[in-house]
Parts: C-alpha cells; structure tokens; sequence
C-alpha cells in the first residue's frame, strides 16, 4: 500500500539534500585540492539518495495487488477531501520521474565539471538546481491543481534564479522579462484556476473532471480554460507567448539553459498533456484540437524560420526549443495513442537533446565562440565538443539513427492518424528547414576554415557528460523499445480513461 | 524448412559490416592499408553469405523469398524484418561487389591522403547503409537505412573531394534529405492506413482496402526515390557531387546509390503501391508522367555528357542519361520482362560505371587534369587501366556484347512490347532510342580523346596494382552478363510482389 509519507518524501528528499548540499559544497570548495572529484562524488551521492526513494516508489507502485493504474493520495481525511492537496501516482508520473532525475543528475555533472571556480560558483547554485528538480517532481506527483500550481510555481521561481546566476546586465534583463512573463501567466491561471474552484467547488483532478464531464456552460468553461490554457501556453512558450525564452536562454549561463531546456520546459509539457488535455479537457467537454493544431503550427514555423535567421548559435538553439515546443503540440492534439506515445518519447528526447546541444554550445562559448561565423571550423580544433553538437544537431533534424528520428515519425504518423495529414505535411515541410540549418551549422564547423584562431585545449572530463548523452540517443535511437516499453502501460492508461 | 534458412546470414551480414566499422578505423591506424583489406573482405564475406540462401530464394513453396524476421520495435509494429528475393539478392550482390572493388582501389587512390582511418570508418559506414536498404521489408528500417547513407557521404565528398567539396557535400545532403522526408511522409502514411511497416502486408492490405489517400502515398514517395535517382529537375545536385568527390566515392554513389533510387521507386512506389490501385485513369498518366520524366533525364544527361569538357562531369551526366533509361523502364510497370530489364540494367550500369569511374579516377589521378583535351593516348601507357576504362565507357554507350547494351535491349524490347498495347509509348521509345545514338557519341568521344590520340602526359605508367585487379575483375562481369545475360534474368524474374 502506498501512502502520504512515501509519496511525500519523494519532493522532500531532494529539497532536503538541496539544503544540505549547501554547507556540504562550501566545504568542499575551502579543499584547495581534488575539488572536482569530490563535488561529483557528492552530487552523485545526492542523486543516488534521491534516486533510492524514487525507486521504492516505483516498486511499490508496480508491486501492488490488485493492480490499480491510478492511486489518489489525499493529505486529510475524507471530511475535508475538497481542500485536501492530494497526490497521484501512476505509471505517467513514474515516467517523469525518472526521466527528470536522470537528465537532472548528468546537467548537474555538467554543471560541477565545466562551471569554474573564478566564476563564483557558489554551493547556492548546486542547491537550487537539486530543489527545483524535487519541485518538478512534485508537479508530476501533483494530484489536484492547486498542488499542481505550488510545485510549478516554486520551480519557475528557482528556474529565474538560476538564469540570473552570472548577473550580467543582460542576464538580468532577461531574467525580468521571464518573471514578468510568468507571473502574467500564474495570474491568469490563478483567474482560471478560480473559476473552475467556483464551478465545480473543489481542484483535485478527478473530481473536476467528473463535473466538468456534465457542467452544461461551456462558454463559462472556454473563458476558465482560456486562462488556464493561456497561462500554461505563456510558460511553455507556445507563439506568440515565446518572447522571454530566446533572451532567458541565451543570456541564462549554459549549464542552467541546458536545465531549463531540459527539464523546466519538458515539465511545461507535460501539465500541458496530462492536466489539460487528458484531465481536465477530453473531447467530452471542450474539443480544442484544431485550436491546438493551429498553434502547434505557428510555433513550429516561427521557431525554425526564427532559427533558420539566427546568427549566434545559442540564441539558434534557444529557437529550435520552440519549434520543439510546437512538435509537442503536434502530438497533443493528435489525441490518438501513437501521439502520446510520441509526445512522451519526445519529452525524454528533446530534453537530452536540447541540453546536449546547450552543453556543448556552452564549452564552446567560454573559450568565446558564439556566432555562427565564429563555429567556422571548429570541427578541427575541438573535434569532441563539436562532435558533440553534431550528434544533439543530428536528432534535432531528426537524422536516424539518432532518437529524434524515432519521435519525429511516430508524431508526424500520429498527427496523419488523427485526421490532420496537412499538419503533418507542414511539419514535414519545417523539418527540412530545420535540416537545413542545422546541417548548414555542421557545414561550417566541418567544412569552412577558422575566422578566429584562439588557442584553446579540450579538457576530456568535461565531454562525458555530454557523451553521455550522445550515447544515449544512438542507443535509444536504434532500440526504441527500451523507452517505449515504459511508456506503453502510460498510453493504455492515458487513452482509456473513463 | 532446411539448414540454410536457420543460418540468419542477412542478420550476421548487417552485424559484420557494423563490427567492420571501427576495426576498420583502428586497423587503418596501426597498419596503413589494413582498412581496405579488411573492408573488402567483409564485402566478399558477405557477398558468399547472401549468395547463399539462393536455395530458399528459387524455391516456390518460400514465395520465392528468403525472410529472417527479428524483435524490434513492437509498439509500433516494427520488427526488423530482412528479406532477399532476386531482385534483392541481385541488388544487393552488385552492392558488395562494387563495395569490394572501391575498398580495393581506395587502398591505392587514398594512399597519400590525410586521415584515411576515418575514411575507411566512414566508407564502411556507407556500405552498410547501403546494403542495408536492398535487403529490408520493413518500411522504418528501410528508411533507417537510406538515411544512414547521408552523413557518411557528406564527410567523405567533403573532406577527400576537391574544388569547395564541403559546399556541394551540402548541396547534396540538403537536397537528397528533403527527399527523404517525402519518403518519411509515404511511409507514415502507409503504416497510418494499413497498421503495418511490412512491405508485403502493406501491399495486401492496400488491395483490399482503397482510399484517397494512397495516390498521395504514391507520389509522395516517387518523387522522393526521384531526387535520389537524379530525374531531372530533381539531378541538380549530381553533376557536382559526382565530379568533386573522390573517385570511390563517386563509383560507391554512381553505381550503388542511384541504384537504390531506382529500387525504391521499383519496390516502395510500384511495387506496393501502384499495383493495388484501381483507377485505371490516375495508374495511366502516373506511368506517363514517369516515361516523360525518364525520356527527359536521357535525353538531357546524354546531350550534355556530349558537349562536356570535364572527364568527371561527363560520367556525372551519362549517369543522369542511365538513369533516364531506368525510369523509362519503370514506367513500363507491370510488364515482366520490364521489371527485368530495368534490374538487369540497375546491375549493368552499377558494374560499368563503379568501373568507369575507377579507372578515369586513376587517369585523372596520375594526369592531374580532368579536361579531356588535355589528356589523350592513355590506352598505348595504361594498357589494362585504358582497356578497363575502354570497356565501362563501351558498355556505358550501349556497345554489344557488353553488359549494359543487352539490358538496353530489354528494355527496348519490352518498350515495343506495351506500344502495342498503349499507343502513347510510340513516341518516347523512339525518343528513348535516339538516346542510343547520343550515348555512343559520349562514349566513343571519351575513348577516342582519352584513351586513343596522341600522346599528351607523359610519364604514366600502370602504378596501381588494385586498379588491374579491380579492372579484370569487372571487366569480366561485364563481358559475363553481356554474353550470357539468361543466368540473372531467369533468377530475377523469380519475384513476387504479392504477400
């Protein structure tokens, strides 16, 4: 039987082992010797704690008699069950779960192996990102909206810490417009969230759902959705709301792009998916599809045009997190189970994806390289970085045997399979695009000569984190089947609600 | 079923060209030389272990086919499913062989280049792909396989081609990947409609159920294989990446991979999904549309192969002419004795030009020019290099008894065959045998200025040992399949199209 306590501890323990981290790291940096490896040996014990956790959760929930695919878990008693927080575990929050420690502990690694200290890194740093991670994680656990706000809240909250960390003029710049950009965005799902609480007088999930399902007022149901979905759209950075990230993501450092990118934005995702479409909007209440097709589009077309204009290669990155966005969406409204089958291996894909891409961008960028013009070349003078890049470029154009090739058929199948051949033939159609300048980037790291000699040297320990994940999306790429053996259970669970 | 079937030859063919990969970099850098070795001997190897499911493939009771079926996606219905018929087998045969000879020769012609152990990794790398895309059944893997062959090409034009080779490798890349994803589109729609990734299963379930939609399936992937197959407009990228990559490289993308265009459209677009449409009107002006595009590619590439200066870009066009042929011949779909034809033609071709484009690589190579005015009298200093080159470019032109005519032939043959049913064939045979006559003169121009004539470079002299052995070696199969041209049609025409 699984309780409040085990589903609790799981936020906890990284919360808990985040502060600790803090006089932990401070320790470690007043060593005057082997602070690397022992920053690592910690941060690789914080994951495992957290992990352990994890785990007993997992068993416990795949070890249950009789099998349930969904367990309620509500904080208070029956009595008060309108205002209890309440927590769900099943197989999709399971998914997440995983997937965000295992991206989180390889960026955190990048973070410890590349961030030097005469930058002033300081122990807060490693902590935030530790937090954050237990807070994204509690959002996935998150059994009712208001649940749901707090964890999602309080980790945008962190993410904009993270941003603003080398408070640089332009950091800060960016910074500011990301919070004003997500505080206009809690407000309208506060007003949302109010509304339903006023129709259906209580947030936890099912329940809304069940009123919903029968509520009569749809055009009282469109306004409540419209700032829910609008909220959410701002903070997923669906066209036209996109505006903070290019700027918070280029001017952030690179190993806090490569967590935003990584998980913040995956986890933007996965509300929009599992709260919205899957809870609380089924075709029986609203049928949004095509307003979500549409938008699917526009994001798609203008983050890879954006792209395809840009001239520093991290902003260029920064723009292919959009059109990402919109090939999320793709699968959203897709509503067939091929799609979230997609959409959930393109959650794990593209955030090892766009956090590969960050990484390496981000060596590449504290030896001062960061235009396009700049990258001319650099195949040869930093063979493995770039490689690196290649390989986070290839999937991104989703080349097989790169994993983005697997998520990027099985979405645009399913967007076929659910009657939208147009949107798949556009998505097509953006994805050579893509190819394009991506590959024209591979061109001029391979082909061109340098414009800009530096002398500079590759250090081997700060390219495994980045083979680590270059690794991983061969692997994934060629046996899909490793992920989407998870994700099967997800989709039954996910496609047959009642 | 027997021993033979149990093996899993095709299984262990994919395996060992991926073993192939880095040992082949890693011997390259110990032992200069190794890579080619080894590379040709995986290509033999595998050669010998394809051949040898003949017995199941000629045997009515399998369908005429050889399947070996293994686990790999099952979420969405993908299994990695390979499987030899005799189109396959002899595709696939010819893809080893030109594979072997390129590997050969390259241990001579990169002899003196830079960084040869990744050239081998990579060639390596592009074989497999190549292989790969004869001997599958299933529609992801097939793709998985056609866009293996990407990168590989890229790195290699690239940075062993000349003359701003990085800027045509990415001419070429773009330009086939767009391609591609036309392919990726027919593909998502196949499985969408039918719920299998299954050659064979698609093709039975399209028969039994029509909609809209498969028309849009057909073009899309037609035009897709098109790029590849370089069917003008879609060659543009040709003439460049032929001429300024390596000469291997050229035989390896002038013999093979223009030949898994034409596989594509023969078995994905005809195949599985023009033979289950119903409407007689739309199946009509497809395969017209695809005998005015093929008479269009012949046309154009021949008459430019004539007025061409430069020996590579000469080979380029007369590969844009060939392939002209072939989707002629396609177009001729479902005649038999076409679909023979054009295979035999496929293998024909791939021999002579993966020839053609050796030997004028070695001339090319030891005369440093590649203008034919400059170079003449070759053939009195090369004796088997200039006989090699003599023999390709002869059987390019269509010259009996050499390979490429006997299938020309065929096709012409079969041609006649359906104007007499079809009498919109009338002009574009006669069209198509004018390409004949335009063939020859490129041909006998190559030979006369190149190999005959006065002696312009001096100092030549046979250095390359692979060169000689790769030349008797196709030249032989070319006189070969030019006398005795029953042995492969009697193999190819065992093929089955149904489930």
């Amino acid at each position: 039987m699984i309780d409040i306590t085990d589903v609790l501890w799981v936020p906890a323990i990284f919360i808990i082992m985040g502060l600790l981290t803090i006089p932990v790291v401070r320790k470690i940096r007043t060593q005057n010797t082997r602070r690397e490896p022992l920053l690592v040996g910690w941060l690789l014990l914080v994951f495992f704690i957290c992990f352990v956790f994890i785990a007993r959760l997992t068993f416990k929930y795949f070890n249950l008699e009789p099998i349930v695919p969904f367990i309620n878990i509500n904080l208070s008693g029956e009595g008060l069950l309108i205002f209890s927080s309440s927590f769900l575990v099943d197989a999709l929050s399971i998914y997440i779960m995983i997937i965000f420690i295992g991206i989180g502990v390889v960026i955190a690694l990048h973070t410890a192996l590349t961030v030097r200290d005469e930058e002033q890194t300081s122990e807060r740093y490693y902590s935030l990102m530790i937090i954050v991670i237990g807070c994204l994680i509690g959002a996935a656990l998150a059994g009712d909206l208001l649940t749901l706000f707090i964890f999602w809240e309080a980790s945008s909250a962190g993410a904009a810490f993270l941003m603003l960390y080398r408070k640089t003029p332009r950091s800060v710049h960016a910074t500011l417009k990301f919070m004003v950009m997500i505080i206009i965005g809690s407000s309208f799902i506060v007003y949302g969230l109010s509304l339903l609480f006023s129709i259906a007088g209580t947030l936890n999930y099912w329940e809304v759902k069940n009123v919903l399902i029968s509520f009569d007022d749809k055009a009282l149901l469109l306004v409540a959705f419209a700032f829910v979905g609008g909220g959410y759209a701002i903070e997923a950075a669906i066209v036209p709301f996109h505006l903070w990230l290019p700027d918070a993501y280029t001017e952030a450092p690179a190993s806090s792009s490569a967590f935003l990118s990584g998980l913040i934005d995956q986890g933007s995702y996965y509300i929009l998916l599992r709260v919205l479409i899957y809870i609380l909007t089924p075709n029986q209440v609203i049928d949004w599809t095509t307003t979500i097709a549409i938008f699917a589009l526009i994001t798609m077309v203008v983050g890879n045009l954006r792209a395809l204009m840009e001239k520093n290669v991290k902003r260029l990155i920064a723009y292919v997190c959009i059109a990402d966005v919109g090939y999320n969406l793709i699968a959203i409204s897709s509503m067939t189970s091929l799609g979230v089958m997609a959409n959930l291996y393109f959650f794990l894909v593209g955030g090892i994806t766009t956090a590969l891409a960050f990484m390496s961008v981000g060596i590449l960028n504290r030896f001062g390289f960061h235009s396009l013009d700049d990258f001319n070349g650099l195949g040869k003078t930093a063979p493995w970085t770039s490689f690196g890049l290649v390989f986070g470029m290839l999937s991104f154009a989703g080349i097989p045997p790169f994993a983005g090739f697997i998520a990027k058929y099985m979405l645009f199948t399913s967007a076929i399979e659910g009657g939208m051949s147009w949107l798949a033939v556009a998505g097509v159609t953006v994805s050579v695009i893509q190819a394009a300048y991506l590959l024209r980037l591979l061109n001029r790291m391979f082909g061109k000569t340098p414009s800009k000699i530096i002398e500079f040297k590759e250090r081997k320990t700060q390219l495994i984190p980045i083979f680590i994940f270059g690794v991983v999306l061969i692997v994934i790429g060629i046996f899909p089947t490793i992920i989407l053996n998870l994700i099967q259970p997800v989709v039954m669970e996910l496609t047959h609600i009642p | 079923m027997d021993v033979i079937l149990k093996m899993e030859v095709l299984l262990i063919t994919l395996v060992l060209f991926t073993i192939a990969i880095p040992t082949t970099y890693f011997a390259e850098r110990k032992h200069p030389g190794a890579g080619a070795a080894i590379l040709s001997l995986v290509a033999m190897f595998s050669l010998i272990l394809i051949l040898s499911t003949i017995p199941s493939i000629v045997d009515p009771a399998n369908n005429y086919r050889y399947l070996e079926t293994y686990y790999w996606i099952p979420e969405i219905n993908a299994s990695f499913s390979l499987f030899l018929d005799g189109i396959s087998l002899s595709l696939a045969s010819i893809a080893l062989v030109i594979i072997a000879a390129v590997s050969t020769y390259s241990h001579d012609y990169m002899q003196d280049r830079k960084n040869t152990d990744q050239y081998y990794a990579l060639t390596t790398l592009l074989s497999l792909g190549l292989m790969g895309i004869f001997i599958t059944s299933n529609l992801l893997l097939f793709y998985f396989f056609w866009e293996l062959i990407l990168l590989p090409s890229y790195f290699i034009i690239g940075e062993w081609g000349s003359n701003d080779s990085y800027g045509i490798a990415f001419k070429f890349i773009i330009i086939t990947h767009a391609g591609a994803v036309l392919v990726l589109l027919g593909i998502g729609t196949a499985f969408v409609e039918t719920g299998s990734l299954n050659i064979f299963q698609v093709q039975s379930i399209l028969t039994s159920m029509q909609s809209g939609i498969t028309i849009w399936m057909l073009i899309a992937l037609t035009i897709g294989f098109a790029v590849k197959l370089a069917v003008v407009p879609a060659h543009i990228w040709l003439p460049d990446t032929y001429s300024e990559a390596p000469a291997p490289m050229s035989a390896l993308l002038g013999g093979v991979m223009t030949t898994a265009g034409a596989y594509g459209i023969l078995r994905l677009s005809l195949g599985m999904v023009y033979s289950t449409l119903n409407s007689i009107v739309f199946k009509l002006s497809f395969i017209h549309i695809l005998a005015i595009f093929g008479v269009a590619s012949a046309l154009f590439g021949s008459l430019l192969a004539i007025s061409e200066k430069d020996v590579n870009r000469l080979l380029a066009y007369s590969s844009i002419s060939h392939m002209g042929y072939v989707v002629f011949g396609l177009s001729l779909f479902p005649n038999p004795l076409a679909i023979i034809a054009v295979v035999l033609h496929l293998l024909n071709h791939g021999i002579s030009k993966g020839l053609f484009f050796l030997s004028t690589g070695e001339i090319v190579k030891q005369t440093g020019t590649r203008i034919m005015d400059d170079i003449g009298g070759v053939g009195s200093q090369m004796p088997i290099t200039g006989t090699g080159a003599a023999i390709a470019a002869l059987s390019i032109g269509g010259v009996p008894p050499f390979a490429c005519f006997i299938s020309e032939f065929f096709i012409f043959i079969s041609a006649f065959q359906v104007v007499g049913l079809d009498s919109f064939y009338l002009v574009p045979t006669i069209l198509m045998l004018s390409v004949n006559v335009f063939s020859l003169a490129y041909s006998t121009k190559f030979v006369g200025s190149v190999l005959l004539g006065p002696v312009k470079n001096n100092q030549l002299h046979e250095k390359s040992k692979a060169i000689i052995a790769v030349a008797v070696i196709l030249v032989s199969l070319i006189i070969i399949i030019g006398l005795l041209p029953t042995i492969f049609t009697e193999f190819i025409g065992l093929v089955s199209f149904q489930n």
